[in-house]
């Protein structure tokens, strides 16, 4: 098997995510055909890179580096590197990659002869290829190309059904906010180079000054949590997933926002190491605000994909907070603690993956029986569409951290971590963790508010429309696309210790500290459970005993009071006689407790408009609620107003029109620059 | 064959004392109001008539509906598991902790806030969506306040928590435990549906919650839901309990007899916990619904007090 190398998987796996990217464009016009060719290439492509990662991850002792191309400008130079932590992410995307192809040749139906089929290949399978070099990438530059190339196909692919202006506009929004993320990382990866003469990230950055060092910080925090979409800089993200085809959301929203995850790490706790404390408490609250303002936002929300975006907002949160809580400890010597939040991160950050692709995959496949996104049309899918609700449900069970799944797990060692964390004396640090504690609790218990909601509104209860009440089960290949990935989170979540095996290495490698000792647990069965800090857990007990009892029970009840007879009859109408679809709970009315609690965030109004006379039986009623997104109207939109009004103002004073001028402004230039080389030199 | 025993002796002590619980506040609500109220044993009664009847399932419905029963009942006794009545046998170590004790019942809500809008119907979405917003505020505390507990003792085993209390000999003379006490008195409260968060005796649209969820309930269906209520009652008051007024440092002989005693404390201890409840009942009101954000937060307060007296003031 030397053949099977690490290397020949890696690099075969990006030939054949090349190759599925150009063969998309050469049978331009056979939609049917490109599309199979080119998702099955993506298939082959993503086992090869599962393969690689797995590789990496369980054998190799040593880092992957493949210098691919020298040219003769310095620092222009093509290299590829693949340690435990690049791996780990490789392995999370390939995960995601498979099941969204397979989804896709299903998916990719309602687009035939309709769309140019071809160009979006090419740019899906574009879009995986550049976010594989960015993982993979062996330095500053080529990051940073990759980087870019990745922020553009994922804009085109936004914009894919850019009939609707609305997708235009979430397009627009996106390349803006991701480019100012941008601009910030180009300026800490100047300092880098203007510091240390070479873009080779894996000199060590500690040798730094501490004022610079802490300027790179700022910069990559706000570079990379803008990708990462948290609060503040989230206001791109809740319109571009629900804008781009349900694929792309789940790519977007379940690998490519974590692009920052590894950037952070990365650059800031490998490049720049972690002594200063603050840096892990800047984060910390970040992620604080993320998971609570995240999941109260995507409770309100209406339209599914947007609230599965901004529960991406929520779970970025998490693992921020993870993250946070890692970083302060690392900085305080406390390694142990480190490692454990560390791992918690990690984990969070691949069942994210999993379990959002799932809900993403399966909003696409409601929106595909469905043609819409709205919840309000939705209702009894379950009847119509049973194996996707069945999917859905285990997603939903698990983004909400509900047993057995794989939410919980890291929701867990988070947990443990905090706890770990918590030492009697430091009080600053401590009244961080227990409000990170209250946040993840709050935040937990709404995200399964939120779910509950999404799942009860648009699969159970009588439809609300036309479509919704003959709605049909989607394509084989579709509902397999999600079913791996939910099956991947019931797994992951009774069998933990899978995962954390290798999320051990990544950690080994980034810490030096094994969490393995504290990890103890028998792999596959059953008694020994997972200990953290002496603190243990067993999933596999816990679904033992769950469906025992559960079985038990039917069984006893059966045998000492006989069958349960049925008798099927109308849901209870207080005696009326004609319940209707209307009557039920609408998804804004589900919200409206929470709403109404939360007023100062949402900034809620009600319209209520009233015809005829004003009696109690108006000839029609019709009832609206609006909120407002705080952080467009109080920060974005001042902001954007007044570099706005400037430059409407200044182009008057600096862009007169007139050549004369700009002749004047290039002598200026090159005169002072004249005169800065001669008073340097 | 300890876990065996453990597992046996647990349920049995739970599922026969569950329904006596709500028994004891009924009639205790009954007699502050000058009623003679229903037998204690009423709820028995109840489940054994229920458990025996046919059901009518509405024909909206789905799995979800005829599923939410079971899987509310067996994780109520799950998390009863984890929760030992008394400290006489030692569970092995039972894997779960007490954070595992808290998603194990938001398994439980989450399917019953879900069977509830499977029918179609609008009491059954009101309930769930106002039990949403009660859980959702509610949780913070619980966990702020399982947080503290834990801390003291640098665990979050309840066994573990349970038996160093015991060393603590009176755990509520403690300024922190005080405060988490009356925390968490309030948790269980909310999380038990009972005044001033919600009302259970009553059937009028304005005010109800848990039972709004399972209004479309019936025959063996209901008697499944409604015994998984009294169980996460009875869990949650062990708890406390257990934890604030742990008992077994006081009983000296061992063995058999004092695995009696131990248990006939236990069962006091309930009996006089149910009384101070169903008082709290009688002598307050149900809250407007939007007021019981107020409750969340002093609830969160008295919590937060705890661990900075703790943690962040010392010993």
């Amino acid at each position: 098997m030397e053949v099977l190398t690490v290397k020949f998987l890696l690099s075969a796996s990006m030939v054949l995510y090349l190759f599925a990217a150009l063969a998309a464009l050469v049978f331009l016009k056979r939609h049917r055909l490109c599309s199979i060719l080119s998702s099955a290439t993506c298939i082959a492509a993503s086992l090869f890179g599962l393969a690689a990662a797995l590789r990496q991850l369980l054998f190799a002792d040593s880092k992957l580096v493949m210098n691919l191309w020298q040219s003769n400008i310095p620092f222009l130079q093509l290299n590829l590197s693949m340690d435990a932590l690049s791996a780990f992410f490789v392995l999370g995307l390939s995960l995601l990659v498979f099941c969204v192809s397979i989804y896709s040749i299903g998916y990719m139906r309602h687009y035939y002869g309709k769309r140019n089929v071809a160009l979006f290949h090419f740019l899906y399978a574009g879009f995986i290829l550049t976010m594989l070099l960015v993982f993979t990438a062996g330095n500053a530059v080529v990051f940073f190309v990759f980087w870019e190339a990745m922020a553009v196909t994922s804009y085109f692919l936004v914009s894919f059904e850019s009939e609707e202006s609305e997708n235009q506009r979430a397009g627009i929004l996106y390349i803006v906010m991701t480019h100012i993320g941008t601009a910030f990382l180009m300026i800490a990866f100047m300092m880098m180079f203007s510091f240390t003469g070479t873009f080779d990230f894996s000199a060590a950055g500690a040798a730094l000054p501490q004022n610079a060092r802490n300027l790179m910080f700022v910069f990559f925090l706000i570079g990379f949590g803008t990708k990462a979409g948290v609060i503040p800089f989230h206001i791109w993200l809740p319109y571009a997933h629900p804008a781009a085809p349900s694929t792309i959301s789940a790519l977007m929203s379940g690998i490519m926002i974590k692009t920052a995850i590894y950037g952070l790490l990365r650059f800031v706790f490998i490049y720049l190491g972690v002594e200063t404390t603050w840096w892990g408490m800047a984060i910390l609250i970040m992620g604080l605000f993320s998971a609570v303002l995240g999941v109260a936002y995507a409770y309100i929300e209406q339209n599914i994909k947007r609230m599965l975006a901004y529960s991406s907002i929520e779970n970025m949160g998490i693992i921020f907070i993870g993250l946070g809580v890692s970083f302060m400890a690392f900085s305080e010597g406390l390694v142990l603690v480190g490692a454990l939040a560390l791992t918690a991160a990690l984990l969070h950050t691949i069942n994210h993956t999993l379990f959002k692709g799932s809900l993403f995959l399966g909003a696409g496949s409601i929106q595909y029986a469905v043609h819409s996104k709205n919840m309000e049309e939705m209702g009894g899918l379950i009847k119509r569409m049973p194996i996707t609700a069945l999917f859905f449900l285990g997603g939903a069970l698990s983004v909400s951290a509900m047993l057995p799944f794989n939410g919980f797990i890291s929701e867990w060692l988070t947990y443990q971590s905090i706890f770990a964390g918590i030492i009697p004396g430091q009080a600053a640090e401590n009244i961080l963790f227990i409000f990170a504690v209250a946040a993840l609790a709050l935040s937990g218990a709404l995200a399964a508010a939120c779910f509950i909601k999404l799942f009860g509104i648009s699969f159970l209860g009588l439809p609300r429309s036309e479509q919704a009440s003959s709605a049909q089960e989607v394509p084989l290949s579709m509902s397999m696309g999600s079913g791996i990935l939910t099956a991947f989170c019931l797994l992951s979540g009774i069998f933990p210790l899978y995962m954390l095996n290798l999320i051990n290495k990544v950690v080994l490698e980034l810490s030096n500290q094994p969490i393995t000792g504290q990890l103890q647990g028998n792999l596959f069965f059953i008694y020994y459970p997972l200990t953290i800090h002496g603190n243990m857990i067993s999933p596999q007990v816990i679904v033992i005993a769950l469906t025992v009892i559960a079985g038990a029970a039917f069984l006893m009840l059966r045998l000492i009071f006989g069958k349960q007879s049925e008798r099927r009859y109308g849901t209870w109408d207080c005696g009326y006689e004609s319940l209707s679809p209307r009557m039920q709970y609408s998804a804004a009315a589900f919200s409206k407790p929470i709403r109404v609690v939360f007023k100062i965030m949402f900034k809620s109004s009600r319209n209520l408009k009233i015809k005829g006379a004003l009696t109690y039986h108006p000839d029609s009623m019709e009832y609206s609620v609006t909120t407002v997104s705080v952080f467009e109207k109080y920060i974005y939109d001042p902001v954007f107003r007044l570099a706005t009004a400037f430059s409407s103002k200044a182009k008057f004073m600096i862009q007169t029109g007139s050549v004369h001028t700009y002749l004047l402004y290039i002598f200026m230039t090159v005169l002072i620059l004249m005169l800065y080389n001669r008073v340097a030199g | 064959m300890t876990t065996f025993i453990y597992i046996v002796l647990q349920l049995a002590v739970i599922i026969l004392l569950a329904p006596l619980v709500n028994g004891i506040i009924k009639k205790v609500k009954a007699l502050t109001q000058k009623r003679r109220g229903a037998p204690v044993l009423q709820m028995y009664f109840d489940l054994y008539k229920l458990l025996g009847k046919s059901s009518v399932v509405s024909e909206v419905t789905s799995w979800v509906f005829s599923a939410a029963p079971f899987i509310v009942f067996s994780s109520a006794l799950t998390a009863a598991l984890l929760v030992p009545v008394t400290t006489f046998v030692r569970p092995l170590a039972f894997p779960g902790d007490i954070i595992m004790l808290v998603y194990i019942f938001a398994l439980g809500r989450f399917f019953m806030s879900l069977a509830a809008l499977d029918a179609g119907g609008t009491f059954g979405g009101m309930g769930s969506s106002r039990e949403a917003m009660i859980s959702s505020l509610i949780e913070p505390s619980l966990l702020v306040s399982v947080f503290t507990v834990g801390l003291t003792f640098q665990s979050t085993s309840i066994d573990e928590i349970m038996r160093a209390m015991q060393g603590v000999g009176f755990p509520l003379l403690r300024p922190a435990f005080t405060l988490t006490f009356i925390a968490m008195f309030i948790i269980i409260i909310a999380e038990t549906s009972r005044i001033p968060v919600d009302d259970p005796s009553t059937h009028l649209e304005l005010t109800m919650v848990h039972e709004a969820m399972i209004l479309e309930y019936s025959g063996r269906q209901l008697a499944l839901m409604e015994f998984g209520a009294a169980i996460k009652q009875l869990v949650f008051m062990t708890l406390l309990v257990n934890l604030f007024l742990p008992h077994d440092q006081f009983i000296a002989c061992p063995g058999i007899g004092g695995l009696a005693l131990s248990l006939a404390i236990y069962v006091l201890k309930i009996i006089g916990l149910s009384v101070l409840i169903a008082a709290f009942e009688a002598s307050t009101v149900k809250f407007r619904f939007f007021s019981i954000p107020n409750l969340a937060a002093l609830s969160f307060i008295l919590s937060f007090l705890g661990f900075l007296q703790f943690f962040v003031l010392g010993r």
